[in-house]
């Protein structure tokens, strides 16, 4: 019975089904079935599969968009009951696109995908000055910073936000996470980025690996 | 054997002999980068796409575009990813402002200078609308839009087949006027792992409009390509079976092989390819990625091009190697026809002749 909720909650957010994913939410709530499980085996269990399929190119962008925003809905259901346990986001991302650089589709596929990992984001938009990134993780409790470039004349402005984090003092207080279209592993290892993923579902991955990684 | 530009431009995307490849650019160049070639000798005066095109030797290969929108129409600021609507009463408010009357939008003096620069023989003319990913991406702004196939999917529909209707009309006056060597529908609808958008949403959304507009174009002669950026390993073959000819700029950074695409796409002719990402590096580097391309350039209908802009990094030196490089490489590609495909477009002409 528990179970086959649960699945259905998962199987309504892959479809991107918003106001049915927040009723069998509130129905599961009802049900006195746990928070952290709806989270976790309803939730997050859809974002996952949906994150499978769009790096197989089984399913596009605007699926993961719908099925995220059917995440969402189930969330804000669900936010008062989690914090009501005592259940915490797994921690803190700051993320945005690099000065000079317009480019977000990206960069919002990514926020979605670590948010349906149940990590909060901060997301500062797109053409964010360096100082701007290092102030806000020195005003938070920030374990991640994501940074999204698309152009070869952008791409440095990665390595500048690091330089900037260094000299800050805050180098050692996140892990830094990059992406975007020309950006490779061998880029990410020459400007001191701990970590690069191709697409968002991997990026979700590796942000609640480094997030645990920061914590433990 | 002499030809005019657009004699060889036909001829090539026809399988039929030609005495080397076109030498082309058809993209405008990035703002940053001819501010960098500015600084190294690019003379002041030499401002326009055609003035560029001339200074650096290239074969003229020039765009004319024209827009639906009209002075009563909601601005949308061009790169903002900003739109102008969200749902069905915006759709009836703003559609009245749009579709201008065709004949309205290009005035006389540019169709006379279309055409005596292409009695010259040395310009290629190409004709660009926005395709049924961009224009809809346009109206609704970038995320809008990417929801709006589950939103609003039907009046997606009314609105691409009220753009359709309006590109049918552009597109028999334009053409009656003068004859465009190609067309290309902008379109954007790929990125670096694929396209945005699925095939079964292609079909739905995109398809039947295409199916509606390219037998126009096709009537009138002309070879329509499809331009996207990205990795269109998948979208090749949605874009053939709806009757394009080609597509471009087929981006190496994406991960894009154009010979495989010649293996599945016979018929398609493809314009670009040419790694942008390898410029910088110069001549030995630039030799080696015209020597990567140069035998689907051999198996015809493709022709080399920088994959989208040339990138900043590059020197103006750097990117004169490169325009001699394509110079030479063009000169080795000198088919005696015979064994390759036409497009569709002059399949059929072909068709209707025998
Ligand atoms: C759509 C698009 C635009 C739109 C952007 C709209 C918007 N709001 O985002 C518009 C039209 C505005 C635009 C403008 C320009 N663009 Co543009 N654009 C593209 C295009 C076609 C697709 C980008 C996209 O949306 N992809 C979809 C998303 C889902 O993919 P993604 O961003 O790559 O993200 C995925 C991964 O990279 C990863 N990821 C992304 N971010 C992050 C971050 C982290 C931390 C991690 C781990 C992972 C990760 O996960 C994502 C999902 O799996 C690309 C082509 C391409 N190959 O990417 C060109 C492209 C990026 N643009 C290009 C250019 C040149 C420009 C312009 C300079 C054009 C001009 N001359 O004006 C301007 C620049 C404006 C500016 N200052 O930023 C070039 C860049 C070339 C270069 N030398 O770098 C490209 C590659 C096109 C090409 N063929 O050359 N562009």
């Amino acid at each position: 019975m528990e179970a086959a909720l649960l699945q259905e909650i998962s199987e309504k957010l892959q479809r991107g089904k918003a106001k049915d994913v927040a009723a069998l939410v509130t129905q599961a709530l009802e049900q006195n079935i746990s928070p952290e499980t709806i989270l976790n085996e309803g939730l997050v269990c859809g974002m996952n599969v949906i994150g499978d399929k769009f790096r197989q190119n089984e399913v596009f962008v605007p699926e993961v968009l719908v099925a995220a925003r059917a995440m969402n809905a189930g969330l804000k259901i669900l936010k008062p009951a989690l914090s009501g346990a005592g259940i915490e986001p797994l921690g803190t991302a700051v993320i945005c696109t690099v000065k000079g650089d317009m480019h977000d589709i990206g960069k919002n596929l990514v926020k979605m995908m670590i948010e349906g990992q149940g990590i909060a984001c901060i997301d500062l938009g797109v053409d964010v000055d360096p100082q701007v990134i290092v102030d806000t993780v020195r005003d938070n409790d920030v374990q991640l910073v994501c940074l999204s470039a698309l152009l070869t004349t952008t791409m440095y402005g990665q390595k500048e936000v690091i330089d900037a984090l260094c000299t800050a003092g805050l180098r050692d207080k996140v892990r830094v996470m990059v992406g975007g279209a020309p950006i490779t592993q061998e880029f990410a290892d020459e400007i001191g980025a701990d970590c690069y993923t191709l697409d968002a579902a991997s990026a979700a991955r590796e942000a609640k690996r480094l997030i645990a990684e920061m914590r433990a | 054997m002499s030809m005019t530009a657009s004699e060889r431009f036909a001829r090539y995307l026809s399988g039929k002999e030609i005495d080397r490849m076109p030498i082309i650019e058809w993209a405008p160049w990035w703002h940053l980068t001819l501010g960098r070639w500015h600084a190294e000798g690019l003379p002041a005066e030499c401002a326009s796409v055609d003035d560029i095109q001339g200074y650096f030797g290239l074969d003229r290969c020039l765009q004319t575009g024209v827009s639906y929108f009209t002075p009563a129409s909601p601005t949308v600021i061009p790169g903002s990813g900003i739109g102008c609507m969200e749902d069905e009463d915006d759709w009836e408010r703003i559609r009245p402002t749009l579709f201008p009357d065709v004949r309205t939008l290009i005035p006389k003096e540019h169709f006379d200078w279309l055409r005596a620069t292409h009695e010259r023989g040395d310009t290629l003319h190409f004709f660009t609308v926005e395709g049924f990913f961009w224009y809809p991406r346009v109206l609704f702004g970038i995320e809008n839009h990417l929801y709006s196939f589950y939103d609003y999917p039907e009046l997606y529909k009314e609105m691409c087949e009220d753009y359709s209707d309006w590109l049918v009309e552009l597109f028999d006056y334009v053409f009656s006027q003068f004859h465009f060597d190609f067309m290309s529908f902008a379109e954007d609808m790929s990125y670096n792992s694929g396209p945005m958008i699925g095939e079964a949403c292609f079909d739905e959304f995109l398809a039947p409009f295409y199916r509606k507009v390219i037998p126009v174009i096709h009537k009138h002669g002309i070879p329509v390509f499809i331009d996207s950026d990205g990795d269109i390993t998948m979208a090749v073959d949605w874009y053939a079976k709806v009757g394009a000819d080609g597509m471009f700029p087929l981006e190496r950074q994406a991960g894009v092989d154009v010979s495989t695409y010649l293996d599945k796409q016979p018929d398609m002719a493809f314009l670009g390819h040419f790694d942008k990402m390898c410029m910088k590096f110069g001549e030995a580097a630039m030799r080696a990625e015209f020597e990567r391309i140069l035998p689907s350039l051999q198996r015809g209908k493709v022709i080399a091009s920088v994959d989208h802009q040339t990138p900043p990094d590059v020197s103006i030196v750097n990117y004169k190697i490169y325009v001699s490089l394509l110079q030479e490489y063009a000169a080795r590609v000198t088919h005696k026809g015979g064994n390759i495909t036409p497009c569709p477009v002059f399949a059929e002409q072909e068709r209707s002749q025998a």
